[in-house]
């Protein structure tokens, strides 16, 4: 476990810890090289495998190059992921987590530029004229913009939070935008306008319904804090304040494992201060017996937020 | 007349053509015909969320001739999120009383699965609601559904136009599965009841999260296929408090003081139906379900315990739903 490179204090303090999750990691890999949702599932996920493929680090060891290996032996031919191995449709939001878990692997650039195009493609149904109409004149019990519109879970549904802020940060990680992509930027702020658009009335996000039949629908620790990832450079705007502060209003009170990582990978995105945090987080009790492997992932990739934000793009 | 060839062929294709467009609008859209002659169901009048439910839910039990001796029996309850001071979810106390009745009942093993519909942190909704700790404690295992291994199944009907569907292993292994709703008012469908509470079985790992593509396709329709290809085997219903207005998560809370018991999905549903005030065939999955999944008509109806009156003041609903209001 001598990969995982450590910084935090906090985190150095219960390395015990941290080295016992990042060992249950390593015994939930699949024989094919990813890894499945839940410790009781030999179904591969693509969401498990690319954030722990992150979680593990991009570095010569075996588990991360079986990893990097069934990631790119999975594509679909079309350029997108599919949410699990053996689904015969395409994941706009694993696209995108595959396209970043891959960053740094050069055999796998076709796979990640052809995933890429992919998710250029990709739209959330509002994109299209008359399912906008329809938004705007038949269908207005949930208060959205329809002209602003970003990535859905998968293709021929609407645009929501969590898929479009992982475009947004799949896409930030671009070198320029040229042979071909050079939308990436229109589309990346049609992206961000529409996560403005889709924000809770005090601050913060849900999947994506900020006010339906007149009522505010309450905002979610993890959605906000994978907008507040896609948002990092636009700390100023009075959305992303709002949300900022309910955040860290909110994440001391958190004792699930996921939503807290998320909350502290965001909040340390802000530069807000995280080490209490991470000092709950490891203490919560018997994280490497949690059963769903992405929570495993998450645990790892917040207790070394700086390395973790650099992986998911993020620049600090 | 004389008949031409060439005319005998066009007026041959043009029938064709018409049958072939208007047949499908005839015939029906589900498989199978899984209605029981009769169906039975019980109204219990509990008051509030306390220890006496254990007696209540068991002696309620006894009314039904169910066996589940040796068997897995899943409890599919309504979480969809949390909220403080909201009566969103299927009240952690049922839940725990179904399961340990089922248990004294001789089950191999009881398992709550369920796969909320709005929130991806299951474990936040589980130990939000008070589920976490009480199914620790009892050591009853937790599914989670938005994350179980997935078979694709072949669906049993064909309202909403998909042929498969991804569904989780666990649901799809259970011999006795139990749907536990949250009797609610809901601002797409007009009620949460135990076919709507099926949704919940859908996958937020392959269709995401909310489950949208189910509303694209059709909420009702939705519910429909879920609930053919997926048997409901009982439902214990937790009007206790229930929900009215723009439910499911910003409605109001509402005490009904009722928990319902069937071995039937659509008559539990049309039962809650009219204990909410509504007309049960205005409601169009209980209306088309009863055409297939189970009985609506009180004509065959084995009530037991209360009868199902109407409240003096139906539940609120959003103005799209007032139709559903009995006369």
């Amino acid at each position: 476990m001598e990969r995982f490179r450590i910084k935090s204090a906090a985190v150095k303090s219960d390395g015990v810890t941290l080295n016992s999750v990042l060992a249950e990691l390593s015994r939930r890999q699949l024989p094919a090289g990813g890894w499945a949702a839940l410790r009781s599932s030999v179904l591969a996920s693509l969401e498990s495998t690319c954030l722990t493929t992150l979680a593990i680090g991009s570095d010569d060891s075996e588990e991360a190059r079986l990893a990097q290996e069934f990631l790119v032996r999975v594509q679909n031919p079309n350029g997108s992921w599919p949410a699990f191995f053996g689904d015969d449709q395409d994941g706009a939001w694993v696209t995108s987590l595959a396209a970043i878990a891959l960053r740094d692997v050069a055999t796998a650039i076709p796979a990640r530029l052809s995933g890429i195009h992919w998710l250029m493609k990709c739209q959330g149904r509002e994109a299209n004229w008359f399912w906008r109409w329809k938004f705007l004149t038949a269908d207005r019990h949930v208060r959205f913009d329809p002209d602003k519109f970003g990535w859905p879970w998968v293709p021929d549904t609407c645009s929501w939070v969590v898929p479009t802020a992982f475009a947004i940060l799949a896409f930030s990680q671009l070198p320029c935008s040229c042979g071909g992509l050079e939308d990436v930027p229109l589309r990346v702020d049609l992206g961000i306008e529409m996560l403005m658009d889709r924000a809770c009335p005090g601050g913060g996000w849900n999947a994506g319904n900020g006010v339906v039949y007149g009522s505010t629908v309450a905002p979610h620790p993890d959605d906000t804090a994978i907008a507040l990832l896609a948002l990092n450079n636009r700390t100023q705007h009075p959305v992303v304040q709002a949300s900022l502060e309910w955040l860290e209003r909110t994440a001391p009170t958190l004792t699930a494992p996921w939503s807290l990582a998320w909350a502290i990978l965001a909040l340390a995105a802000h530069d807000r201060a995280v080490g209490p945090l991470i000092t709950s987080l490891l203490g919560l009790p018997d994280l490497s017996g949690n059963a769903d492997t992405c929570t495993l992932a998450l645990v790892c990739l917040a207790a070394d937020c700086d390395r973790a934000l650099a992986s998911l793009g993020v620049k600090l | 007349m004389i008949l031409s060839r060439r005319k005998f062929v066009v007026g041959a294709a043009a029938l064709a053509a018409g049958a072939s467009v208007s047949v499908p609008f005839f015939l029906p859209k589900y498989h199978s015909d899984r209605r029981a002659k009769r169906s039975r169901v019980a109204i219990l009048n509990v008051e509030q969320y306390s220890q006496r439910i254990d007696e209540v839910l068991a002696s309620g039990l006894r009314l039904f001739r169910i066996n589940v001796q040796g068997k897995t029996v899943i409890l599919k309850p309504n979480l969809v999120d949390y909220i403080l001071g909201t009566a969103i979810n299927t009240h952690p106390t049922l839940v725990l009383a179904a399961a340990e009745s089922f248990r004294r009942m001789g089950a191999k093993c009881v398992i709550v699965a369920e796969g909320p519909g709005h929130q991806r942190d299951t474990e936040l909704v589980l130990s939000e609601s008070g589920y976490r700790d009480s199914l620790r404690d009892q050591a009853i295992n937790f599914v989670d559904l938005n994350r179980d291994e997935l078979v694709r199944m072949q669906l049993r009907a064909s309202y909403m136009g998909m042929k498969n569907l991804w569904l989780p292993r666990t649901v799809l292994g259970a011999d006795f599965l139990v749907s536990m709703p949250k009797i609610k008012a809901h601002h797409w469908a007009g009620v949460t009841l135990s076919m709507k509470n099926m949704l919940g079985v859908v996958p937020g790992a392959r269709y995401g999260w909310p489950k949208n593509i189910l509303h694209w396709k059709g909420i009702q329709e939705s519910i429909l296929d879920v609930c053919a290809t997926i048997p409901v085997h009982f439902v214990i219903a937790d009007g206790i408090i229930a929900m009215e207005g723009n439910g499911p998560l910003n409605g109001t809370a509402r005490p009904l003081g009722k928990i319902v018991l069937a071995d039937d999905p659509v008559a539990a549903d049309a039962t809650c139906a009219r204990l909410m005030g509504f007309e049960p065939d205005r409601i169009v999955h209980i209306r088309e379900g009863a055409k297939f999944l189970g009985n609506l008509s009180l004509a065959v109806i084995d009530q037991a315990g209360e009868d199902p009156k109407p409240p003096t003041t139906p539940f609120r609903v959003v103005p799209e739903f007032r139709h559903l209001y009995a006369l």
